[in-house]
């Protein structure tokens, strides 16, 4: 191996090993810190070396170039570091400058029912910016596991959980006696009549609540509303705390992209199925609600570099699964099953 | 640490109380006891880990405990594979794999199912995580196989079987695909979920890390290799190292609060 080469080898190495340290100690930074770290001036020098040391090695490992797999998977990582430094903060403020392409790199977008929306707020930028074309939120909703749980708690410490369907009954024992869900409640809502609270499930809005009823040893069944959404009240003696819960199952936004009044893309997205349109994709992230009802918070974010990086994972994968695993069945297979002709006239 | 009263539980002991006297029979040199044990364990961690998949509804590699039952399926078939096709040896370490990750589902971590979060219901969760078990499970092997090397010793039962440094190579060469696989649909799916391919959040960068020390070792045993092949060996047990830091201490230090949280 001449010396050129046994170098190369040693900075692969020293890099390598370097940025494993630095893995090592950004997993203790947190994500945020640690991304600020990884994008600072020192490591970006840092990912330009490892590219400029990728491609020598190609260029200067026969080897690399004679054996497509060790090809393949060695572009790959080049095509994966020059996708993330494209697609990156500092990769969208070049782009501006040098040829004037102005893209949001990433922001948030919060968006009312029935309402139409264009301005994004610029992430870690205190800035707002309009995108090119406008989006629209048809309905947002939540889906849920269906039954919930109702979780049961006495004051010496001791707990328990039932599903929350009506009919189901738990002994909790002793003293603290039996509870039974009486009814499921979608909206819950309560009226008088005749003097009389009256407990009804109204269509349309969102209250979830149980009816649940407590009958201890000795004395009359106690009925008592808990709410999902609300904590309740509870009074000092009484033995039980209890709460009501529905775990998501899903969050859905449909949404309507709007170019010069002509809707050009719609979609329902959902926790990983997002919204792809004029280089951004839209992700439900949140929701939240305040006076004016609720409202779904969408992240926008850039696709720039994201070919790069997807070609790169691809020729790394196959690079590496074609030099491990493939070159290796080929030779057993060839080694196994070797195919031997019959010479005419050679004896039985 | 906690005895599960559960017919979940119940399987794991079973499965247990199989893998355990396999590893004693075949110390003791009774290999067709051992295997025949083996593969009964095998059996019932399968039935194992289908009676989870029934109970909870979906794939159950969700949380610690889900992927603990997983590697116990997984030790058999890798074990019997990397004998049949690749003639290496240490059936013994395959069979104490077996009950030493069987261990923390049966007696530390919580069974309690757990109903998937929106960001889990894709159809690269299973494949993310199965791929990045079995190349574990791949990895741990050749820890085994690094640490015969070490302490220069011989094949127990097998003759035929290739030497502990070459068979460290050949375990690290079939499981750095499927780390790198792992790595890659991760990212994918971290793109599809939380709109970043790589979100620097711990458990990503550990994973990196351990990536980064096989390649490492491949880059180091090409250049020096033949020369001083104890490092070798040594750096498949650095390559071990991280993975149970990515695996446990990353999902159960607070230290390292991330978007992997939901996996404890």
């Amino acid at each position: 191996m001449s010396q050129l080469k046994r170098m190369l080898l040693w900075a692969t190495l020293v890099a390598v090993i370097l940025l494993a340290g630095l893995s090592v100690c950004g997993a203790f930074l947190g994500a945020e810190r640690a991304q600020a770290f990884f994008n600072s001036l020192p490591l970006v020098v840092y990912w330009f070396a490892a590219i400029a040391l990728l491609a020598t090695g190609i260029a200067s490992f026969r080897r690399l170039l004679r054996v497509p797999s060790l090809l393949l998977l060695h572009a790959g990582c080049i095509l994966v570091l020059l996708g993330a430094m494209w697609g990156s903060e500092p990769g969208h403020a070049l782009r501006k400058r040098l040829f004037g392409i102005d893209k949001i790199p990433e922001g948030e977008l919060d968006i009312y029912e029935q309402m139409q929306e264009d301005r994004v707020v610029v992430k870690d930028a205190n800035d707002v910016r309009r995108l090119p074309f406008s989006v629209r939120l048809n309905d947002f909703r939540m889906e849920y596991y269906e039954p919930g749980r109702l979780f049961i708690w006495s004051r010496d410490g001791r707990d328990w959980r039932m599903p929350a369907k009506a009919g189901q009954t738990l002994a909790l024992g002793g003293e603290l006696g039996t509870v039974a869900i009486r009814r499921v409640f979608r909206n819950f809502r309560i009226d008088l009549r005749e003097d009389e609270p009256v407990a009804y499930d109204e269509p349309g809005g969102s209250n979830p609540a149980l009816e649940v009823t407590v009958d201890r040893p000795g004395s009359a069944p106690g009925k008592r509303y808990v709410f999902e959404r609300r904590p309740g009240h509870t009074n000092p003696d009484d033995p039980l705390a209890m709460s009501y819960f529905r775990a998501v199952r899903d969050y859905v936004s449909e949404l309507e992209i709007v170019r010069d009044g002509q809707v050009v893309a719609a979609k329902d997205i959902e926790v990983n199925h997002p919204l792809h349109y004029g280089g951004y994709h839209f992700y439900q992230q949140s929701w939240n609600e305040n006076e004016f009802g609720e409202y779904s918070i969408l992240m926008v974010v850039s696709d720039s570099g994201l070919n790069a990086v997807y070609g790169g994972y691809v020729c790394l994968v196959g690079g590496v699964f074609w030099h491990f695993w493939g070159r290796r069945t080929l030779h057993w297979f060839r080694t196994h099953y070797t195919i031997t002709a019959k010479i005419p006239g050679e004896s039985q | 640490m906690e005895i599960k009263y559960t017919i979940q539980g119940l399987l794991i002991y079973i499965t247990m109380a199989a893998y355990l006297p396999a590893f004693v029979a075949t110390i003791a040199r009774r290999t067709r006891a051992g295997r025949v044990l083996f593969f009964a364990g095998f059996a019932l961690a399968v039935i194992s880990f289908v009676y989870r998949w029934i109970h909870v509804r979906h794939v159950p590699l969700q949380n610690l405990f889900e992927v603990f039952l997983f590697l116990g399926v997984a030790c058999y078939p890798i074990s019997w594979f990397c004998r049949r096709a690749l003639r290496i040896g240490g059936q013994w370490a395959d069979m104490l794999i077996g009950a030493i990750v069987l261990f923390p589902a049966g007696f530390i971590f919580n069974a309690e199912p757990m109903q998937l979060p929106p960001a889990l219901q894709c159809w690269l969760f299973a494949p993310h995580v199965a791929v990045y078990m079995l190349s574990y499970v791949f990895m741990l092997k050749a820890t085994f196989q690094a640490g015969e090397h070490l302490l220069n010793r011989r094949p127990r039962v097998e003759e035929t079987v290739i030497p502990p440094e070459q068979a460290t190579y050949e375990l690290i060469a079939i499981g750095f695909p499927l780390l790198t696989l792992g790595l890659v649909l991760g990212s994918w799916w971290g793109k599809l979920a939380w709109g970043h391919y790589w979100g620097w959040d711990p458990k990503e960068l550990w994973s990196l890390a351990s990536w980064l020390v096989y390649v490492g070792y491949f880059h180091w045993r090409h250049m020096s290799g033949t020369k001083h092949p104890r490092i070798n060996s040594l750096w498949a047990m650095m390559g071990m190292l991280t993975i149970l830091v990515t695996l446990l201490w990353v999902n159960l230090a607070r230290i390292f609060a991330g978007l992997h949280s939901y996996a404890t």
